[in-house]
């Protein structure tokens, strides 16, 4: 993700958008040449996502110190207000569930695939997957379990990206071990 | 300003008095939900506790107290013998009026309470950074501070109050006095036992009256 | 006033951290038995508090004193728990302002960003250690 200024700076060091998506792009395509099934490299990337995820949630708590999300609507906010801050992108937050713990987060384009054209032979291929792991491993250090996948995407013709997150439980307070 | 609790624990940990705040306030909320429900709910220990979503004044940790104006009895046990939960998942139940609240401890629950604090105190000493600690003598959180005097025959005065409450130190001192003079000097009260003393009672009334209006004693 | 030492937990309760500067007394204990120990007396006040608690609470549990000693926590909504020991005539506000500040300056910045740290691992980063110190010695609150 783009490094953005530390120190609970708000004013971000921007790395340029182009270098970003080029880099994330070579990325995607090497995974694909080494592991050759599409699956396999979506896995991957959600993978490497959560991983940046479960990191990336401390530098936004501290900088925005932000509390604990009592309702799923507090944390689609969070997510959107998170999305600015680190890819500077303003997804609109919609179509929620009647019990209010499934929405969407909608994209006027795929944001991590500026220059991307699928080829045929990986159409299963969810190029920005790696957003996907990114949620679910944020969410999850704030014990709050969702699942997280891609609906609609630029990429393969759709007219907007749409990326669906649902609540699924949340996670208890670990008791502290044991002597064993 | 208010004092919300007070106890009293004998030497050997048992709860041997108690006072509550008369007419604390107590948070209800009352709602009609649609179906299916947009609050989650949770089994925890006895009671039923939102879990997440909390929404027009209910609020995580809140237990449900009733559903359509009927009370829950123990766990998730409604009065006339159905089940809560199988309730609130029948969607031909709804629409359906829940009430939430924050629960009051029962006496049962202030008895562990208040045997909870002992063990706490003692490892307070234990992990001292310095030399001859005592245990906890405040204890201090968003909501409410906690102040606790041992004496040297280690008999401990609990006082739960309002963070910024003055004269709390006064008021220890005074419940040690009112202990001594009612409790201990009455002939018919036998250590450890719980105090029964309506004098106590009305002594106490008057020094709490009066601490929460002026701060001091 | 004095700052005697620092804990870090991570959100399982493993000791991921720990830091003293002018502690006096030293227990008999192993650093991991004193960290078990420690850990689950917060677990047990954590609970205590929210059962006895008048009102809803928000940062729950905040700081302790005794006669010697004053235990402040900062708790973040990762579950990162920071434990610091003062002196008894440092209020607390100041302390969480620090604690605070080692979680987002320090924490975050030393031992989160750095790939090479694995998560809920012990932080052996001489980096980490070096700006801790330098954070906590020009602190207000320290006097050696």
């Amino acid at each position: 993700m783009a490094r953005l200024g530390g120190r609970g700076n708000l004013d971000p060091k921007k790395v340029s958008g182009e270098l970003f998506s080029l880099t994330y792009g070579a990325l995607v395509a090497q995974i694909l040449k080494d592991y050759e099934n599409v699956d396999d490299v979506n896995k991957q990337l959600e993978k490497m996502g959560y991983n940046i995820g479960i990191r990336m949630v401390e530098d936004f708590l501290c900088r925005t110190s932000s509390g604990k999300c009592h309702d799923f609507r507090d944390t689609a906010d969070k997510i959107q207000l998170a999305f600015k801050l680190f890819l500077n992108l303003s997804p609109t937050v919609t179509s929620w569930s009647s019990t209010s713990d499934e929405f969407s987060l909608i994209f006027d384009t795929n944001p991590v695939a500026e220059f991307v054209e699928l080829p045929d032979h990986c159409y299963n291929l969810r190029y920005a997957n790696i957003l996907a792991g990114a949620i679910r491993g944020a969410l999850e250090m704030v014990h709050i379990e969702v699942a997280c996948w891609f609906v609609q995407d630029t990429l393969k013709g759709d007219n907007v990206t749409e990326l669906r997150i649902k609540f699924l439980r949340r996670i208890e307070d670990s008791v502290p071990p044991g002597d064993d | 300003m208010a004092i919300f609790n007070i106890f009293i624990v004998s030497k050997s940990g048992g709860l041997i008095y108690h006072y509550d705040q008369a007419n604390a306030p107590m948070q209800e909320v009352e709602k009609t939900f649609g179906f299916p429900l947009d609050i989650k709910l949770k089994r925890e220990g006895s009671r039923v506790v939102v879990a997440f979503g909390q929404r027009d004044g209910i609020r995580l940790g809140h237990s449900l107290l009733s559903v359509n104006g009927v009370p829950l009895t123990s766990g998730t046990e409604l009065q006339d013998g159905r089940d809560a939960f199988e309730v609130i998942e029948a969607k031909e139940n709804y629409p359906l009026a829940l009430k939430f609240g924050r629960p009051k401890a029962t006496t049962n629950e202030k008895i562990v309470l208040a045997s909870m604090f002992y063990p706490l105190f003692a490892l307070a000493v234990q992990l001292s950074p310095e030399l001859g600690s005592s245990g906890i003598q405040e204890l201090e959180t968003d909501t409410f501070k906690l102040h606790c005097m041992q004496t040297l025959t280690g008999v401990k005065f609990l006082v739960v109050c309002d963070p910024k409450q003055a004269g709390v130190d006064q008021l220890l001192d005074k419940l040690y006095e009112l202990y001594a003079d009612f409790a201990l000097k009455n002939p018919f009260y036998s250590l450890e036992m719980p105090i029964r003393a309506d004098l106590f009672d009305q002594n106490l009334q008057i020094a709490i009256e009066q601490i929460e209006r002026t701060g001091f004693i | 006033m004095t700052i005697f030492n620092l804990w870090l937990f991570d959100e399982k309760g493993n000791l991921i951290y720990y830091r003293e500067w002018n502690r006096k007394k030293n227990t008999s204990m192993e650093r991991n038995e004193e960290a078990k120990l420690l850990y689950g007396m917060l677990f047990s006040i954590k609970s205590f508090v929210n059962k006895l608690s008048p009102a809803d609470m928000k940062d729950g549990f905040l700081s302790y004193k005794t006669s010697k000693y004053r235990l402040n926590y900062y708790e973040t909504p990762t579950g990162v728990k920071l434990v610091m020991n003062t002196d008894t005539t440092v209020t607390h506000p100041i302390v969480r302002d620090l604690l605070k500040s080692v979680y987002g300056q320090i924490y975050v910045e030393y031992a989160v960003k750095n790939p090479m740290y694995v998560l809920g691992q012990p932080i052996e980063s001489e980096l980490f250690g070096v700006k801790l110190d330098d954070l906590v010695r020009a602190s207000p609150l320290f006097k050696a």
